[in-house]
């Protein structure tokens, strides 16, 4: 067991989000850069389960929508994230099927489910060890811009493949809502804040909890 | 209380850094943020990739890639796509220069504030290296279709990716704040 630290919130110091400057709450702005102090990121918990209810409601569409089509003499052909996947596997070139499999299938999902749990954690409905959670955490924040490869490889595609006739490339309905996906599980977990996980510690050691100074603004 | 350059105060308990003083921050950041600038121009100005099929010529840039996606029909990716990777670089690159350049003599640039303060909101949109792995990805799926060749802007785009890299590593959130905060005094 650790010891007991003296923890920032119960003695109203507030560190800034933007510059990391560790300043009296009561001060409301950053001395340093001018940024508004909090104690915790505001309504923390309530913006990054919006933004994962809207990123887990385009997480289907973005799947099964083609996210771009190919018009070959004549031949339209939609694919899909999974079937650009398979195409790849099928002609054998595993390590970049592995590659797609991972950024554009794996992470995002990954990112929603941890965030989730990273909420049920901080509101303390399940209970796991906030130092697993914090890394859990860093990696969401870390990894998922990576998922974004899928996107560019439509924009490269759509500007190479103009033959006219012959072949052309055009983005389909399920690259906006694949975007869309990424953009939001980034905003979700930036607006995420990993001192919630030890607060819920915190209160769940202390018998008689005092309630923490109110966060100004 | 000063800590040396090359050294890094630590927690007293578990030992992570919790400041650091890396060897000349400032004019790291300053040189790679000015080459990473030139390096842009570069990128923009030369062709990235060149594709030949049946006699047609079709240009790979930046400005192409996000310009077509808006012509068909899908504005919000095109101009996500520009964001990611023409827009959000050149304000990382262009706002590092701006702050740091100033403080290698002392001085705080005029607004310098708001500038770093934007810096760090932007850096989780900057994504050449992802657009990176992206040309890779298409370059196996074009592989068979047609013929590439690799330009002058795309050597000048790995180049740029790595002096962003450079630059962003270069110093830390902290020592660029107190640097900020002596100089303003
Ligand atoms: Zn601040």
């Amino acid at each position: 067991m650790t010891p007991h630290l003296p923890r920032a919130i119960d003695q109203g110091l507030a560190n800034c989000h933007v510059c990391g400057k560790v300043s009296p709450v009561v001060l409301r702005h950053c001395p340093r850069c001018g940024s508004a102090l909090h104690l915790r990121k505001p309504a923390s918990m309530q913006r990054t389960v919006a933004l994962l209810i809207a990123a887990g409601a385009l997480y289907l569409p973005a799947n099964l929508l083609p996210v771009m089509t190919l018009s070959e003499l004549g031949d339209v052909m939609a694919s899909t994230i999974l079937q650009g996947m398979a195409e790849f596997w099928r002609r054998q070139a595993y390590p970049i099927a592995i590659v797609i499999f991972v950024a554009s299938i794996m992470i995002p999902l990954i990112k929603i489910v941890a965030l989730v749990w990273l909420c049920a954690a901080a509101s303390g409905k399940v209970h796991s060890s906030p130092r697993i959670l914090g890394r859990i955490y860093g990696f969401t924040e870390l990894l998922g811009r990576w998922s974004m490869v899928d996107i560019f490889v439509v924009s490269i595609l759509v500007a190479l493949c103009q033959f006219g006739a012959y072949m052309t490339v055009t983005p389909g309905p399920g690259a906006l809502a694949f975007a869309g996906v990424v953009v939001l599980t980034m905003f979700a977990a930036m607006s995420f804040d990993p001192r919630l996980l030890w607060d819920r510690l915190e209160s769940l050691k202390a018998p008689d909890p005092t309630p923490p100074p109110p966060d100004r603004e | 209380m000063a800590v040396p350059e090359r050294t890094a105060a630590r927690c007293q308990r578990c030992g992570v850094v919790l400041y650091q003083n890396r060897p000349a921050s400032l004019v790291r950041v300053t040189a790679f943020s000015l080459t990473a600038l030139v390096l842009m121009g570069i990128v923009n100005t030369f062709p990235f990739l060149t594709m030949e099929s049946n006699g047609i010529r079709t240009e790979l840039s930046l400005v192409r890639a996000a310009r077509e996606l808006i012509r068909e029909g899908s504005p919000v990716i095109g101009w996500g796509v520009a964001l990611f990777t023409i827009i959000a670089p050149l304000a990382m690159a262009g706002g590092m220069l701006y702050v740091c350049g100033p403080l290698l003599v002392g001085r705080a640039a005029p607004g310098a504030r708001h500038v770093a303060r934007w810096l760090g909101r932007t850096e989780p949109w900057n994504m050449i290296e992802v657009f990176l792995l992206g040309v890779l990805v298409s370059l196996m799926k074009l592989g068979k279709m047609a013929d590439l060749y690799f330009g002058v802007g795309f050597w000048a785009f790995a180049a740029l990716m790595l002096c962003m890299a450079a630059a962003v590593a270069g110093i830390d959130r902290n020592e660029l704040w107190d640097r900020l905060e002596v100089a303003e005094e």
